[in-house]
């Protein structure tokens, strides 16, 4: 399977580059075709300029500025995105991802202002992601990224596509056990995709 | 009260300017003291660099990438954001101004033993959202608001006890007409007036 991975995270020696690691490892041994799109060593700008916000709507140019992106967007039959969870969203970086590549006509259509998903090239979607606090802590604030994964990116992607979302919450206070226990599950997921 | 006003919005003829004029208006004519901190206008970049997530658990304020940012953060006794709502939630630079401007030492302690964080924003009353989104009310909804939640919820978790909260948004932008416009132009005018 052609697999885009999408990672966020700047610190070489973090556990969720470790995490990033283990699931390019896994997938290649069990011999995907991966992409590899790792944001930060791109130094992707994630910031919406004026000119794209003006041309947003218009599909004959509005992909222009991330071409490149797009185009490996489009090619890939299934996402795994690798990141963690700061203040309840998304790092800048991967955020701006969405901004920028989602674009109209590349991942959803317009029919009278509203919103028709269209990326259907992914069949299937999995998130990795740590967060520093805890899941009760997340539930409160309405643990925003998991809904975003489980709801937008699964509508937007293929209709009954199956999807996955693995959390390491409470990682302020995570032990080795708690840590090895996530690599295996993650371990797991990725030799079974 | 003094009210920082944290805007955000490529495009300087933008309807979010015009919500972001409204709104410093109304305060002013009410009273309140007013600082405005527009993020694309300083180019402000909204990407955390490896050093300072690796120094990010144990700042301290001297280390602080952004002084003249946590100045004004702390002087706030209120802060109202202006943006787009991009993707269900907040535009990436402004993502990036609360990951790297909300620091610990600052904002919040994280305890040396068990405990949840300790807020350290208490000064702060009043948190206020306005936005527009293109998605109707009921999608927004289902979705939960994460941009809303981002801040009135995650981040008012750092601020004063009964910091009092405000969220206002023209949802379904794209059909938006100039009477819709208008109409919610007069509606944050009211709101804020009343504050």
């Amino acid at each position: 399977m052609r697999i885009l991975v999408l990672h966020a995270h700047p610190v070489e020696t973090s556990f969720n580059r470790a995490l990033f690691r283990l699931v390019v490892d896994r997938l290649e041994k069990a011999g995907h075709q991966l992409d590899i799109l790792d944001l930060y060593a791109e130094d992707f700008d994630p910031r919406l300029t004026r000119a794209e916000r003006l041309s947003y709507h218009d599909l004959s140019i509005n992909r222009v500025p991330v071409d490149p992106y797009v185009g490996r967007l489009l090619a890939a039959e299934a996402l795994v995105l690798v990141h963690p969870v700061w203040n309840f969203g998304f790092p800048a970086i991967l955020k701006g991802f969405f901004d920028r590549v989602f674009l109209p006509g590349v991942s959803f259509g317009m029919v009278d202002g509203q919103v028709r998903p269209i990326l259907h090239n992914i069949g299937k979607l999995v998130v990795v992601t740590t967060y520093g606090g805890s899941r009760f802590r997340a539930m409160l604030m309405g643990d925003p990224p998991r809904k975003i994964a489980k709801r937008v990116l699964r509508a937007t992607i293929r209709p009954g596509a199956p999807m996955r979302y693995l959390a390491l919450y409470d990682m302020n206070r995570s032990t080795d056990a708690s840590r090895t226990a996530f690599l295996k599950k993650v371990t797991d997921v990725m030799d079974a995709f | 009260m003094r009210v920082l006003v944290v805007y955000c919005h490529p495009v300087p003829e933008s309807f979010a300017a015009g919500l972001r004029d409204a709104a410093v208006d109304e305060l002013l004519k009410a009273g309140h003291e007013v600082d405005l901190v527009d993020l694309y206008a300083e180019g402000f970049d909204p990407v955390m660099g490896a050093d300072e997530r690796r120094r990010y658990n144990t700042m301290v304020m001297a280390d602080h990438p952004f002084p003249g940012h946590a100045e004004r953060l702390q002087a706030a006794q209120g802060i109202l954001f202006v943006y787009p709502t991009w993707w269900y939630g907040l535009p990436a630079m402004l993502k990036g101004w609360l990951d790297r401007v909300w620091t610990p030492e600052l904002t919040f302690k994280i305890p040396d033993g068990p405990g949840p964080i300790v807020p350290l924003m208490t000064h702060v009353r009043l948190l206020g959202v306005i936005t527009t989104c293109g998605a109707p009310r009921w999608w927004s909804y289902v979705v939960g608001h994460p941009g809303k939640r981002t801040i009135l919820r995650g981040m008012r978790a750092l601020c004063a006890r009964r910091c009092r909260t405000l969220f206002m948004a023209h949802y379904m932008m794209d059909k938006s007409t100039d009477a819709s416009r208008a109409r919610f132009l007069a509606s944050v005018r009211a709101r804020l007036a009343r504050l």
